[in-house]
């Protein structure tokens, strides 16, 4: 984070920042992470006080309020020979989400590269114009963070329309976009300019958390690494204990791809999109019976590959894990996708490579 | 705007059953502007649907030299596709696309061209055959090789015998086993079929179709034959649900088949992994 950018945040006192957050509340959706029995999710508020900015991570990312887990495409009738189909109707809400972390937000632009890129998906698009991102620095570090190792930080406001970062006594409010400039409009003449103590503490709580994290870099030229060694037996050897449960893919702020089914009857009823997983054996499975991606272990590499290897090859290099760990934390049965990519870049170094 | 998603909708016109599982249907658009605008290239393929059963993916079966209706030839495998074997005349379908790359026709002019179609794979290449038919005089001698397991199992047999009379020498051919009486074409696997015509690779571009199994011992036959990977052409089939390089699930590598494809050569066949 630049000097220059830190200059034109304000410092807002606690009050001053529930009085910003209230006053979102009249006219559009807030959403904010709220624990939830024991649960961390991000939930609309109706109160400022709901809007805690808790420490740490929500279970899962919000990329839902982008990407739905099931959303209606169109709504289809049928009445003997006639057919009427209603496109769903294009919500136009507009949406806040408030305490982002910097991985979750980085997490959004990967997915606006999938889905805004070519063939743009109006559906995606409308929900990502309607929402801005309030993010906030971390102030501490989980085990499970590895956000540095990925060209990412706990600082980032990469994906971010407003920035925040906790000061002793209050905060540092930041807009990073015109989005973020609109958002802050209501704070001219609330607050003041930070002191250069304030900016100072700001840059030691960023070196300090990205210090906590420990995990070594996954280096931009593995993703080509990773794709030569696609047929190491190493992979049988690590992918073989994955279960298929798809808790990585749910977890995940940046997997994105996904299922369309009909629900309802022949003759009304919608067409919907819903999250899918590359981890699922039926996700390849031909009408015929026939699975090109046959083993449970390819089923993980694709994951791995995917994410580390051939997204980074079409786009710049810029890895598609945002390194939030939660899918190393949650999974059932102790699979690390840092881990494999690691032992796949250095087994094949050690020669272990069996070709091909 | 309706999303990507929101399909055409097209009514059945006809439909022809081809074998006991093949159905090939005629379809016209509901709206007007749609027939207008709607155009396809050889080897694109479309997402076709039934309200309440879902989507899938069909080839365009009939050339964009003849528009003026959409054809695809649909084998009844599984959900979709047996809901749309059951729609009768009049009812509606949705289609969205056309989607995919195509057949390389330009590059074929002058040349002489071998489409060698297994079972349902005919359905792909007769797109690009009535596009040479069409315009017959830009190519050289051309020869379809179709084969099938059963006499039963051949797709279009009512429309043979015009391919023969504009210009293509068919030759069908049936599994051992698989003749029924009177039948006077040839029996045996294509790739063997393929070798007795003894067809050099000088000049000759080859487009195959067909099952997985069907085309590895094809392309041990071309191989043998002298051809080059880079003059084979085939159209691969993998499970997709978008059409459009968003839902990843068709995905070999960094290949999108929906996009990237459906149409390779066999060098790019080759290079790409088995378990993918
Ligand atoms: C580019 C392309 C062109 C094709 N052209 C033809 C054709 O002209 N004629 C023909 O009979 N068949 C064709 N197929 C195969 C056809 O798409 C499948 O047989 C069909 O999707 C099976 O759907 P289902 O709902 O009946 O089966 P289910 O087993 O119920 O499948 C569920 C869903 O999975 C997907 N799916 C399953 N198998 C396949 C598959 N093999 N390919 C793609 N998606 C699949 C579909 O979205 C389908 O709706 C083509 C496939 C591709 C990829
Ligand atoms: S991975 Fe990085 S950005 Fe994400 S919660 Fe951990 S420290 Fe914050
Ligand atoms: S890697 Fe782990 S979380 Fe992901 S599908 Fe396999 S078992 Fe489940």
């Amino acid at each position: 984070m630049s000097e220059g950018a830190m200059a034109s945040a304000t410092r807002l006192t606690p009050d001053e920042l529930h009085g910003w957050l209230a006053g979102m509340l009249g006219d559009k959706r807030v959403l904010a992470a709220v624990d939830e029995d024991g649960l961390r999710v991000f939930r609309s508020v109706e109160r400022a006080d709901q809007i805690a900015l808790p420490t740490g991570k929500t279970r899962w990312s919000p990329k839902e309020f982008l990407f739905a887990r099931t959303e209606t495409l169109f709504a289809y009738s049928v009445a003997g020979n006639e057919v009427t189909l209603d496109g769903a109707p294009v919500e136009s809400a507009e949406q806040v989400l408030v305490g982002v972390r910097p991985c979750d937000a980085a997490g959004f632009l990967r997915l606006d590269a999938i889905f805004l890129d070519g063939d743009a998906d109006s559906l995606y698009a409308s929900h990502r114009v309607r929402t801005t991102v309030v993010t906030v620095a971390c102030d501490e570090a989980g085990p499970e963070c590895f956000c540095t190792a990925v060209g990412g930080s706990p600082a980032s406001d990469k994906g971010s329309d407003v920035h925040l970062t906790r000061v002793a006594d209050g905060w540092l409010v930041r807009p990073v976009t015109a989005k973020g400039d609109r958002l802050t409009a209501s704070l001219a003449g609330v607050g003041r300019a930070p002191s250069p103590e304030e900016h100072a503490e700001a840059e030691t709580q960023s070196t300090r958390v990205a210090g906590h994290i420990r995990q070594s870099a996954i280096a931009r030229e593995w993703a080509a690494i990773l794709e030569s060694r696609f047929h190491l037996p190493l992979w049988e050897t690590l992918g073989r204990r994955c279960v298929g449960c798809g808790i990585c893919t749910y977890v995940c702020p940046s997997c994105s791809c996904f299922d369309v089914t009909d629900t309802g009857s022949a003759s009304c009823g919608e067409r919907c999109r819903s999250w899918d997983s590359c981890t699922f054996a039926a996700f390849t499975r031909h009408a015929s019976g026939h699975n090109p991606r046959a083993t449970q272990a390819a089923r993980y590499r694709q994951r791995v590959l995917h994410k580390f290897s051939y997204f980074p090859l079409g786009h710049d290099g810029e890895s598609m894990c945002v390194g939030c760990g939660r899918c190393v934390q949650l999974c059932p049965v102790g699979l690390n996708v840092r881990e494999t990519v690691q032992a796949v870049v250095a087994a094949a170094a050690d020669g272990h490579d069996a070709g091909g | 705007m309706p999303s990507a998603f929101q399909p055409h909708l097209a009514r059945i016109v006809s439909t022809r059953d081809e074998t006991p599982d093949v159905r090939t249907l005629r379809l016209a658009f509901v709206e007007p502007d749609v027939a207008r605008r709607f155009r396809w290239e050889p080897g694109q393929f479309a997402e076709f649907s039934v309200f309440g059963s879902g989507e899938s993916v069909f080839t365009m079966a009939n050339s964009p030299t003849r528009p003026e209706y959409l054809e695809c030839t649909m084998r009844a495998v599984g959900k979709v596709s047996g809901a749309i074997r059951s729609l009768s005349v009049g009812q509606v379908l949705g289609v969205r696309g056309p989607y995919g790359n195509r057949f390389p026709v330009e590059t074929w002019r002058g040349k002489d061209l071998v489409f060698v179609a297994g079972g349902i794979g005919m359905a792909a290449l007769r797109s690009p055959l009535q596009f040479v038919l069409d315009n017959r005089a830009d190519f050289g001698d051309v020869v379809l090789l179709n084969g099938a397991r059963s006499v039963a199992d051949l797709v279009y047999k009512d429309e043979m015998a015009a391919w023969q009379d504009g210009g293509v020498r068919v030759i069908r051919t049936v599994d051992p086993g698989g003749e029924a009486t009177g039948w006077d074409g040839e029996v045996g696997l294509l790739p063997h079929v393929f070798e007795r015509l003894a067809l050099g690779p000088d000049g000759r571009i080859v487009i195959v179709c067909g099952p997985p199994i069907m085309l590895h011992f094809m392309f041990l036959a071309l191989e043998k034959s002298g051809f080059t990977p880079e003059q084979v052409v085939t159209t691969m089939e993998n499970k997709m649900k978008c059409g459009i390089g968003l839902c990843g699930r068709c995905t070999i590598g960094r290949v999108f088949v929906c996009r990237d494809g459906p149409v390779f050569t066999w060098a790019q066949v080759r290079a790409f992994p088995k378990d993918f």
